[in-house]
């Protein structure tokens, strides 16, 4: 015999009925649900950008997805399904959160003239015409276009480019086609430490 | 079976003891789970007499109802205590016809069949009884033991790993298998834009894992914040979640025993 509709559920508050859920007085649990303050979170999986072992990550991001809020990440951890990492991440993985949610994320460029013990806010403008003037000067002076043998070499061996391991793909293309056009031999990226 | 009946009744009145809100439905489902424990070792008693195949074990089985529905009657609230009493009064036939219907087409509403057929599944897991006369169905989101929907999401680190690896625990037997953290446990459903998880400062190791595609959603209890609880019963103390969720259109994959 199955229990009755009636006991089943009673949800309306209509002439002051008690709440009931198989004849359970559920009216202060009711009581609750409406005082809670509740947080929406999406999770999104990725993959670590820091090195090449390529780990999956799971990022929370809080927000309840309305157009005016602006969704902020919250927390990151290791993907226990993925198959390369199973949940664990090294300390750079794990600190993850702190590379996107961070006060003291540089947003424009700095320098730190030679000789100098600080560094000093730049435009982006002036930035790029200094680098390009130095790089321009650097590569003039250290340009070696044959080798001993003389055969044609076009090396700039006074330039080394370094990335950094949250370049993205696209970025990365760019560095090396600019890189090699100049003659630079000496690439490196911090992600593969 | 992840945690024992004395285990949930323990949990169940310590949770009691401190909460305000939920405190008459835990006390409730506290002494219902005492009813489980003496359905589930009535069962072990007679252990020899089960065999998996709820027809060839109804008469072990439907003893266990009368008494039952006899304290339902006389505790319970007065509507499910009129219904358990209307049970009793329609005889052994009745009795047993319910338990089978609830065997063959289990229904998270089915109250009194549930009650019984909670100990008996899990009963039957715990000792690897397999069913022989259930369809099983072969999917990643039902139970892989008796087919069950799932009642309650589990996060807990892996032994291995250190994120919170996820796993589901049957509403039936209480079993628990390993299932995709981003996930929805009833369409499965993986787009990420799709699935949002929900949560209150009110619970800070539970929440809701809603699914935008089907609208249905299950509790997860978070074992990584909070060691200390018993997902199946935590599960019901989160109640108000069920009906913040339920008043949004959010429809639960699994009602609890006390049908949130």
């Amino acid at each position: 015999m199955a229990i009755s509709r009636r006991t089943f559920l009673q949800r309306s508050l209509a002439g002051g009925a008690a709440l009931t859920a198989f004849g359970f007085d559920i009216t202060p649990v009711y009581a609750q649900a409406r005082s809670l303050k509740i947080d929406r979170t999406t999770e999104t999986r990725s993959t670590c950008p820091y090195c090449s072992v390529s780990c999956g990550v799971i990022i929370h991001t809080l927000g309840d997805k309305a157009k005016n809020a602006v969704p902020q990440v919250v927390h990151v951890e290791g993907d226990p399904d993925h198959p390369i990492n199973r949940g664990t991440l090294c300390p750079k993985g794990a600190s993850l959160e702190q590379d996107i949610a961070n006060d003291r994320r540089l947003l424009k460029p700095q320098v730190r003239r030679p000789g100098s013990e600080r560094w000093e806010d730049i435009g982006w403008d002036q930035a790029i015409d200094e680098i390009g003037r130095l790089v321009k000067k650097t590569r003039d002076a250290t340009f070696v276009e044959k080798d001993p043998r003389g055969r044609t070499v076009n090396r700039c061996e006074g330039i080394a480019f370094n990335g950094g391991c949250t370049d993205t793909n696209e970025f990365n293309y760019l560095v090396v086609k600019t890189m090699r056009s100049l003659g630079v031999c000496y690439l490196e990226n911090q992600a593969r430490v | 079976m992840r945690d024992g009946w004395q285990q949930r009744i323990d949990r169940a009145s310590a949770l009691a003891a401190t909460a305000d809100a939920t405190r008459p439905l835990l006390e409730s489902y506290g002494r219902l789970l005492v009813l489980q424990r003496d359905c589930y070792a009535a069962l072990d008693r007679q252990a020899d007499r089960l065999s998996g195949s709820l027809e060839r074990d109804l008469t072990v089985v439907a003893a266990c109802v009368p008494p039952i529905l006899a304290d339902l009657a006389a505790t319970g609230p007065p509507s499910l205590a009129e219904d358990a009493k209307r049970t009793l009064d329609a005889g052994e036939s009745s009795i047993a016809s319910m338990l089978v219907a609830g065997w063959r087409a289990p229904s998270d509403r089915a109250f009194f069949a549930r009650i019984v057929l909670q100990p008996y599944a899990s009963w039957l897991a715990a000792r690897g009884v397999a069913l022989v006369d259930r369809d099983l169905p072969r999917h990643d989101n039902v139970c892989p033991f008796c087919g069950g929907r799932p009642q309650v999401s589990i996060l807990q680190h892996a032994p291995e790993g250190e994120g919170g690896g996820r796993e589901l625990q049957c509403g039936t037997c209480f079993t628990t298998w390993p299932y995709r953290r981003v996930r929805c446990a009833r369409c499965g459903e993986d787009n990420e834009r799709q699935l949002g998880y929900f949560r209150s400062d009110a619970f800070a190791h539970l929440r809701i894992d809603a699914c935008e595609t089907c609208r249905h959603y299950v509790k997860s209890v978070d074992l990584t914040r909070l060691g200390l609880a018993v997902p199946i019963v935590d599960e019901v103390a989160g109640a108000p979640l069920d009906l913040w969720a339920q008043e949004r259109g959010y429809e639960k994959i699994e009602l609890n025993l006390v049908g949130l």
